[in-house]
């Protein structure tokens, strides 16, 4: 029997998936876009924290999607010292279930074909610049193929990339709901060191006064068998004892450099599959917003009739690498250096030049490029990465 | 051998990025290939809820399963 063929195929249904597959289909392309679970984003594998620039830069903010506004965050150092910080960027912690299926549910408006619980096991080429596309149920064919398959990555390992991370390159977390009356509605906390989450830190992401999203992520080069599970259990019996505890799960987050290249023939990487994530802090949902965008209008504009032009896919790397990827790579090096200075003492001689300090004027980078002024040596290569 | 606690299993996916090998796929479920994996035991220090677990090998030069008493 023939197989069922599109322009174009996505495969993973979240944030970078999602997008790649509406503005494709927008563009009046013939897509379809397969997710693995029989409900996208279900259960959420995220501490759901996002910039506002971050969604504005890719889409229009549905008001529905943002659970709380956040307006204050707190740094804590291994010994204790808080630091607070009042000069946010609009940030928000969003409700990434409803922000997923809506994409989908657009994608699926704009005319894309959406199949969930199929796994798609294999992508090959063919004779006629096709691809095949093996899955669980029956296998499509493709002029053009967009991988969001997330951190496994698997299938481009196939197609002629290498994906496999390194332990100092992934930061495995494990995550979970905390209803206890101590939660405030409008910051978030960072707990930093080692006897918390080494190489990592552990997040309190509030939904609202009462309940928050409480995780931690590990440097795998640090981590052991159910290391996150336990320091995140932990932790919670600490801080908030006798809380309820639900919805428990883990995920991993790529740490590492964006896949080059971005394209090969008629396939793109999108998204944590391309390690578009923001190495230092963890943050990968504006990356992908943006990338599955781009990788999506710029597919359906390399075609002509039926036929895809490979070169003009290329487009989507270039635009990628001047919008975030020099960001990115700024954070891959960040990490690197701040990891060649992780210990529980250099945190804490941080924390503590900041006693006393104006919370007002406290932002992200101010903290920042001070732990980098202890080491004379490392702010000249900060100074440098951000030339 | 690789074994998968599937209880304790989360889904996550974290073990496959990981592995230098190919060795593990969601299908839908995750599963070893067992003609690739080669114990390296990546996954198991990786896995977030502790899932994986390396049992002895079963091979013709150990027929009974039991656990060898030495490794090289």
């Amino acid at each position: 029997m023939e197989n069922e063929t599109f322009d174009i195929v996505v495969v993973g249904a979240g944030p970078a998936g999602s997008m790649a597959a509406l503005h494709a289909a927008k563009a009046g392309r013939k897509v379809c876009l397969f997710e693995r679970k029989p409900v996208v984003g279900v259960p959420v594998r995220c501490g759901e924290g996002i910039g506002l620039k971050g969604m504005t830069a890719s889409i229009d903010v549905n008001p529905k999607w943002i659970r709380t506004k956040i307006t204050k965050a707190c740094f804590v150092s291994p010994s204790g010292i808080k630091v607070p910080v009042g000069r946010m960027d609009e940030s928000y912690i969003i409700n990434r279930e409803i922000m997923e299926q809506d994409l989908v549910d657009m994608a699926a408006k704009a005319g894309a074909v959406y199949r969930n619980s199929t796994s798609v096991n294999a992508v090959k080429p063919l004779n006629g610049n096709w691809y095949v596309c093996e899955t669980s149920g029956a296998s499509v064919k493709a002029k053009c193929v967009i991988l969001a398959e997330g951190i496994e990555s698997r299938l481009a390992r196939g197609l002629g990339w290498k994906t496999d991370l390194s332990a100092e390159d992934v930061e495995t977390c494990a995550f979970c709901h905390v209803d206890h009356e101590s939660i405030k509605g409008d910051t978030v906390d960072f707990y930093v060191g080692s006897g918390y989450a080494p190489g990592g830190f552990v997040w309190i992401f509030p939904h609202g006064k009462g309940r928050a999203n409480v995780g931690l992520g590990i440097l795998g080069s640090f981590h052991d068998a159910g290391r996150s599970k336990e320091y995140l259990l932990k932790f919670v019996e600490r801080f908030y004892p006798d809380a309820k505890i639900s919805d428990l799960h883990c995920g991993g987050v790529p740490v590492a450099k964006w896949q080059k290249p971005l394209v090969r023939n008629g396939v793109m990487l999108v998204g944590d599959a391309a390690r578009q994530v923001n190495a230092l802090s963890g943050a990968g949902i504006g990356y992908g917003l943006y990338a599955g965008r781009i990788a999506g209008e710029i597919s359906a504009a390399s075609f002509t009739g039926t036929e895809c032009d490979y070169k003009s896919l290329k487009q989507y790397e270039k635009k990628w690498a001047s919008f975030y990827g020099k960001q990115q790579m700024r954070s891959y090096s960040l990490k690197k250096m701040l990891m060649t200075n992780n210990n529980d003492k250099f945190y804490d001689s941080v924390a503590k030049s900041f006693v006393g300090a104006n919370p007002e004027k406290m932002g992200y980078m101010r903290i920042f490029f001070r732990a980098f002024a202890k080491h004379p040596g490392m702010l000249v290569k900060v100074f440098l990465l951000f030339r | 051998m690789l074994k998968i606690d599937r209880s304790a299993c989360d889904e996550c996916g974290t073990c496959i990025s990981i592995c230098p090998f190919d060795a593990l796929v969601f299908n839908p479920g995750l599963k070893v290939d067992d003609a690739k994996c080669v114990s390296c035991g990546k996954c198991v220090r990786i896995c977030p809820f502790g899932a994986l677990s390396l049992a002895a090998e079963m091979s013709s030069a150990n027929p009974s399963g039991c656990p060898e008493t030495e490794t090289v």
